[in-house]
């Protein structure tokens, strides 16, 4: 028996527009609502273009061939078996959009006010959800139906109730993510009643899950009664799928079409309408792969990239990193998001580096460019990124990975959501020594001791054994830092290494930044919007906009003479004789990063 | 952790009681004339107020319930108003069957499930397709169709496995194997999908986590971050969606055991519910239900042993 | 498929007054399909697995219902009197038995050196109890020994049984339930109704069988009639579900089993299983309300003859049960008295003649019957039937019937209804089954003098009680009391290796009478 699965429960927001005109030619669905369409169109119509009355016996056509006056022949009654999967369409139709309606409208209704309104609805509810969950559904019918006889519209009902849950839990998960937003809050302040905060807010919250259960409440209603009346347990005077199948299987070797006509109605319907909740869901939250499923379409850089204004100053040395003309685009819909146009950077031995804009300046996409670990969906389409001499794009992933963690490597952002919340903090630290680096366990042990320490961990052995949920913010970054310069790379890019870190922690991890530098004499390439890191610690700096590389020079060049108007704009905008505190909300990847595309 | 499954089960013991207590009213309103089908249709009215004050019919529902509860909580279900079997005996050798039939399924669901998301996940591209085209359908077609397919395929025509019927294990473990493989093939089909589907969601999602990034920053092969991390941390959601499968596993059992002719609780429940054998039904229901709430207890004991958030604080 | 199994216990509860055998006239017709000689050159042993429709409902030999059951009954327990195949009476655990003259004592001789399986040693007194537990039992069938006043043990091994009427059906109940054995150790054991203790060919052993499901049997080792013991174990198994029972057979998981319907043959031919047919039920509209109580129509002769002229008996047969059966117009066993071949076309099918008879009773525009429809019996087969009938102006309007089915239809609910009787091998039965005015299935309890005149004949047998049981089969049919429609072949399937001799007017065969081949 399918059961509709919870996956939507992570579904938020309403419905896009033209989720239908998508969902038409997406390749499944598209497909799938033509099928369904067919069927609830002959489902509808069925009692007038039944040529036969579908319980009409006829001794004389009993097991009739098909054709003549029977069109798919006749049935061990002597029935017509088109006229009756004309009528068992309607019925097994109207069978599964009952539990739907039942479903939502009991499930919707006390997950809406469970979930405004919590208290003794919410008791409920749990444990109402709890209890259909700790019995199987046939148990319940088939008892329902001692006590108030085969009926199909009662047995339906009662399983549309059985199953509300499945709707309770998701618009009562809906409302609560809704009710704590500040525009409910709003709303109320401004003197809405609440029935008009639900109405307004919360149902166009819960709008696209509810429609994401639908195909899946409906298909699992159908399954039901199929499997309610094969078990001979329907109401015999109601023409079903299932009985027909029951009929058509106890009847086998005398006619074995009996079963194909309804186990093919049964089939399509009941995958139709599961691969239009796939599609659906794949519309709805954004998860469709048919573009890139697809040949990809062409990419074209559709504008001038502008010159950068170069301060010059570099000396001629060989550069250990050199960035020219880089493009990195996402595909989206039937084109690109181009986030970064003209990446241009050059980072020598030993020098620290500050990449600076503003978030969805492209500054970190250039950083994972170079990592070679772009977001899902994200890709190099022209320029060269070459790494002491070795040009890096087109490289394979095992190529890649003899760089990274070696000679290239890497601190992110937020230092928890940077360490595996399941494993320790040692095995973290010494899982890429073994592995990548060839040392043996014990070996890999003491050097990660050792960089604990070095890092400033107060006690490594204790953090060596410890998760990360028991480390503070600024352990866990000290953490990564010594993770990153674990086997002494050559480059280290940090992405905002300070800017999840209270103030005072933000100065301790620069200073380790500097210190770990002039030991290793690495080169760090920082990537920042905080012009005060790039004070701090910055060799030279580039400043990025909207994808494109606008000005590039010594750090005390571009800070005393900003030439291009976009830079100026970042120096004005810092508020004078205070120390610039992070953007609330800004995220490494920006607006075009891992989140939104998700 | 010990107040947490302790918790646990007080929650569970509640449920336990308000499913029994539902149950047993629930069927006092459709079994007015059990007495008569018990004493047979054609017995008069002194045959039935006889076999009414036999199994204490003849009193107020409530004091009914409240001795067979006081029965229950020794271990005494009673017996079969139809059969005469006692309640516990009937309930616990059909159990057993059933559970075997649902473990079975939920281990070879777990498996191939897990293996098929994991592939799909990694793979992505057709293989992704398939897997989720496959699970689409098995997750779509109805148990019972696929189980009368199986039978019709693998034990007429091909012979390989018995059409109907149970082996026990003590008999002979190969015939047992051979005596659940279609069963528990017809319920894995239909649930391998959700799992499947489960699992490759989960892991996207874990693939897209910030640790993975960072940990093939450090060189680590994408391969071994995979079956590492990603893997673990996707562990849970699956869990969850196997401890879930393994109720709707026990429902679909009902229906299987019913086609292969297996003494499982699925043809006890339809016959005993069908006659309104109070005694056996709320037998099932309670055993069911002290089962369910014992494997999902046991999910979550897992599960906050797997999470280190909880077992380490 | 519930309702295979609910048609299955339906027929159950319909063979338990009805269930029964000798024939005191023709015996010797072998089973239609049968291997013959059963015993003889047969290799014995080997394990026998029995498929069966029905499981059985208790194990307490006083409450035992008889018909799909007796299989069971018959592997643990034996009983005072046996029937044959052909429905002759034979010694069982009473090795002699005679009528005093005036047929109302019946001495049994108990057979000497019989033990139960528990080891109590059979005796008359043991005999008496078991007969006056189940006069006062809980057996849907405890009307078997209704005739009897009395019984007591004369000695150590002899029983008297006092009738307080004549009652040629005795010998023939007394090798139905009514006669079965039990040991004196399960009267009280709570455990009676799972755990059988009997003198019979087989022990139930409880620990290899799942109740409700598989019941396995092993030899009793003691058994006094090793020649009917033909197998090294016995295996029941009870198919709840008829697909199941249709997979078991084409998958050759049983040797000999007993069908759902006869609509089952094609299967079991084409896995290879042997038919062995013979006919046990007739299967036909009981047309109750003869008098009109509730429906006025049904009173008049004319229109209940006219229900029969509109019956297209042949088509019936071959639309609901493919052919296999024998149409009939009459409810009498083929080998009793009362039977008579020409009363089976007594109403050839005219529709003609059903409306210019029901005109004549003043229906010109045809009358309309409520009957009822169960869950039991597939719903085309109901409105294959009214759909015949409407040819003829005879309209039957269907009424969803309850739980309480059974109830309701012995309670006169309803003037007219579809129904299948088994076939009783002697007249007194089928009178005493649906004629008598205290029979079950004569639901409205309405007397006729002709008809009591000719019982009081048929009661004391004789070639005058024979006489009389065609008359009054004659009268039955003349005056339409039922419209049967065919004779129901009873389907035993063997696979290769094993025989079976059907028995005459009931489900299943003699246990003894399923041997290896």
């Amino acid at each position: 028996m399918s059961t509709p699965t919870t996956t939507a429960s992570s579904a938020t927001g309403a419905p896009r527009r033209g989720v239908l005109r998508r969902l038409l030619v997406h390749p499944l669905g598209g497909v799938s609502m033509i099928v369904l369409a067919v069927i609830v169109v002959v489902g509808v119509i069925a009692p007038w273009i039944a040529p036969h009355d579908p319980t009409e016996t006829s001794l004389s056509m009993i097991f009739a061939e098909p054709g003549g006056e029977y069109l798919l022949g006749g049935d061990s009654a002597g029935r017509d078996i088109w006229s009756r999967l004309l009528i068992a369409t309607a019925f097994s139709l109207a069978g599964g959009l009952l539990v739907m309606a039942v479903a939502s409208l009991v499930g919707v209704t006390a997950g809406l006010i469970a979930g405004y309104y919590g208290g003794f609805v919410d008791a409920v509810g749990a444990w109402f959800t709890a209890l259909t969950m700790s019995l199987p559904s046939i148990i319940v019918l088939i008892a329902a139906r001692a006590v108030i006889g085969p009926s199909m519209w009662w047995t339906m009902a009662i399983f549309g109730i059985f199953i509300s849950p499945v709707y309770y839990r998701v618009v009562y998960n809906s409302v609560r993510a809704v009710r704590g937003e500040l525009y409910v809050d709003a709303a109320r302040t401004s003197g809405l009643g609440d029935g008009r905060i639900i109405g307004r807010h919360v149902l166009l919250a819960v709008r696209a899950p509810v429609i994401l259960l639908m195909s899946g409440v409906i298909a699992a209603g159908i399954g039901m009664q199929a499997g309610f009346d094969f078990l001979g347990l329907g109401d015999p005077t109601i023409p079903t799928w299932g009985q027909m199948l029951n009929e058509g299987f106890y009847n086998i070797t005398r006619s074995a079409t009996l079963v194909l006509w309804p186990a093919l109605a049964l089939g399509l319907t009941t995958v139709a309408l599961t691969l239009l909740g796939t599609a659906l869901r794949d519309e709805l939250e954004g998860t469709s792969e048919r573009r890139r499923s697809r040949k990809a379409p062409a990419w074209s850089l559709d504008e001038d990239v502008p010159a950068v204004v170069d301060h010059g100053g570099e000396d001629a040395s060989e550069p250990l990193l050199a960035v020219r003309d880089l493009a990195v685009a996402y595909q989206a819909g039937d084109g690109y998001a181009t986030v970064v146009k003209g990446g241009r950077l050059t980072v020598r031995r030993g020098e620290t580096h500050g990449l600076i804009g503003e978030s969805g300046s492209g500054k970190t996409q250039t950083a994972f460019s170079v990592l070679g670990l772009l977001p899902k969906g994200g890709k190099v389409m022209a320029g060269s990124i070459v790494f002491d001499g070795q040009e890096l794009t087109g490289l394979s992933d095992a190529q890649m990975n003899r760089l990274r963690g070696t000679r290239i490597a890497y601190v992110p952002q937020e230092p928890m959501s940077n360490l595996d919340p399941s494993f320790t903090v040692g095995h973290q630290l010494t899982e890429p020594l073994v592995k990548a680096a060839g040392l043996s366990r014990k070996e890999a042990k003491e050097r990660a001791l050792a960089l604990l320490a070095r890092v400033g961990i107060p006690d490594p052995e204790r953090a060596f054994g410890s998760y990360p949920h028991q480390l503070s913010g600024g352990m866990a970054q000290r953490v990564l830092i010594a993770g990153a310069v674990a086997s002494h790379p050559d480059l280290l890019i940090a992405d905002e290494p300070t800017t999840a870190l209270d103030v005072t922690v933000q100065a301790e991890v620069l200073d380790l930044l500097r210190d770990l530098q002039e030991e290793l004499g690495m080169a760090i390439l920082i990537v920042t919007h905080n012009f005060g890191v790039v004070a701090d610690i910055c060799d030279r700096v580039s400043v990025m906009q909207k994808g494109v590389m606008v000005e590039t020079g010594a750090t005390a060049d571009v800070f005393d003479d900003p030439r291009h108007p976009y830079t100026r704009a970042l120096f004005e905008a810092i508020p004078k004789g205070a120390p610039r505190a992070p953007l609330a909300g800004v995220t490494s990847a920006g607006l075009l990063g891992t989140g939104a595309l998700k | 952790m010990l107040s947490f499954v302790g918790k646990r089960l007080a929650t569970g013991v509640g449920l336990i009681v308000t499913l029994a207590v539902l149950t047993f009213f629930f069927l006092q309103l459709g079994n007015s004339d059990t007495a008569q089908r018990i004493a047979g249709q054609q017995a008069g009215p002194e045959a039935v107020a006889v076999v009414e004050e036999r199994l204490g019919l003849d009193r107020p529902a409530i004091v009914q319930f409240l001795d067979w509860a006081g029965s229950a909580l020794t271990g005494d279900l009673g017996r079969s108003w139809f059969s005469g079997q006692e309640v516990t005996e009937a309930v616990t050798t059909r159990m057993s069957v059933t559970v075997t039939l649902a473990v079975g399924s939920v281990l070879l669901t777990a498996v191939i499930g897990i293996t098929l998301g994991a592939l799909a996940a990694t793979r992505r591209g057709w293989l992704d397709r398939a897997v989720q085209i496959l699970a689409v359908i098995g997750q779509a077609i109805p148990g019972f169709l696929l189980a009368m397919a199986l039978v019709l395929v693998f034990a007429i025509e091909l012979d390989w496995f018995p059409a109907t019927g149970y082996t026990r294990f003590s008999e002979s473990p190969s015939e047992w194997l051979l005596s659940i493989a279609l069963p528990v093939i017809a319920l894995t089909l239909g649930s391998i999908g959700g799992v499947a589907q489960q699992v490759r969601g989960a892991m996207i999602d874990a693939f897209e986590r910030d640790y993975v990034r960072t940990l093939r920053s450090r060189g680590l092969p994408r391969r071994s971050v995979v079956y590492q991390h990603v893997l673990r941390n996707a562990a849970g959601p699956a869990l969850t969606v196997l401890g879930l499968q393994f109720v709707i596993l026990l429902g679909g059992a009902v229906i299987v055991e019913q086609l292969f002719s297996i003494p499982g609780l699925g043809p006890l429940a339809l016959s005993s519910t069908s006659q309104g054998d109070i005694p056996v039904v709320m037998g099932i229901v309670v055993v069911t239900g002290v089962i369910v709430v014992v494997v999902n207890t046991l999910v979550d004991v897992i599960q906050a042993w797997v999470n280190p958030k909880v077992r380490v604080s | 498929m519930l309702r295979t199994t609910r048609l299955a216990a339906l027929a159950g509860a319909a063979a338990i007054t009805l269930t029964a055998c000798s024939s005191t006239g023709a015996d010797d017709s072998p089973s239609a399909g049968a291997s013959g000689d059963s015993a003889g050159a047969v290799v014995e042993g080997g394990d026998l697995r029995y498929g069966s429709v029905v499981d059985i409902s208790t194990w307490i030999a006083a409450d035992a219902a008889w018909g799909n059951e007796a299989t069971y009954y018959m592997a643990v327990y034996d009983s005072l009197l046996r029937t044959s195949a052909t429905n002759e009476i034979e010694p069982g655990l009473a090795e002699a038995w005679e009528y005093n003259d005036d047929l109302t004592e019946l001495t049994l001789d108990i057979r000497d050196g019989v033990t139960f399986t528990d080891g109590t040693a059979l005796d008359a007194q043991v005999v008496v109890d078991n007969l006056n537990r189940f006069r006062e039992g809980a057996s849907p069938d405890r009307g078997l020994l209704d005739a009897v006043a009395d019984v007591t043990a004369a000695d150590e091994d002899t029983v008297v049984i006092t009738l307080s009427a004549p009652d040629p059906a005795l010998e023939i109940n007394l090798s139905l339930q009514a006669g079965l054995i039990a040991s004196p150790s399960t009267f009280d054991a709570e455990d009676a109704q799972t755990t059988p203790v009997g003198t019979g060919p087989y022990v139930l052993d409880t620990a290899a069988s799942t109740i409700g499901a598989t019941y396995v049997f092993t030899p009793n080792e003691d058994y006094w009639a090793p020649e009917d013991q033909h197998f090294d174990s016995l295996t029941i198994n009870y198919y709840a579900d008829a697909s199941a029972l249709l997979n078991a057979l084409r998958d050759n998981q049983v040797d000999v089993a007993n069908l759902n319907s006869v609509t089952q043959i094609p299967d079991a031919e084409s896995a290879g299983y042997t038919i062995n047919s013979e006919p046990v039920n007739w299967k036909g509209i009981i047309l109750a309300d003869r008098w009109g109580m509730n429906n006025e129509a049904l009173g008049d002769v004319r229109v209940r003859q006219a229900i029969n002229y509109a019956l297209d008996r042949e088509g019936l047969l071959q639309g609901l049960e493919a052919g296999y059966g024998e149409v009939t117009t009459q409810i009498f066993n083929t080998e009793g008295d009362a039977f008579d071949a020409a009363l089976d076309d007594a109403y050839p099918y005219d529709p003609e003649k059903a409306k210019a008879l029901l005109a004549e009773a003043g229906y010109a525009d045809g009358v309309t019957i409520v009957m009822p429809q169960t869950g039991f019996v597939p719903a085309s087969e109901y409105e294959l039937i009214a759909g015949v009938l409407a040819e003829s102006n005879i309209f039957i309007e269907y009424e969803q019937a309850g739980e309480s089915f059974f109830g309701d239809l012995l309670g006169g609910t309803w003037s007219a209804f579809n129904f299948g009787l088994n076939q009783e091998p002697l007249a007194w039965q089928t009178y005493n089954q649906a004629i008598a005015p205290g029979a079950a299935w004569n639901v409205f309890h309405q007397a006729d003098e002709t008809v009591e005149g000719l019982a009081a004949r048929i009661r004391l047998g004789g070639e005058d009680g024979a006489a009389a049981a065609q008359e009054l089969n004659a009268y039955m049919v003349e005056e339409a009391w039922f419209a049967p429609f065919y004779r129901v072949l009873g389907v035993i399937v063997t696979a290769d290796g094993f025989a079976v001799t059907n028995k005459s007017g009931q489900a299943v065969a003699n246990l003894w009478d399923i041997t290896p081949a």
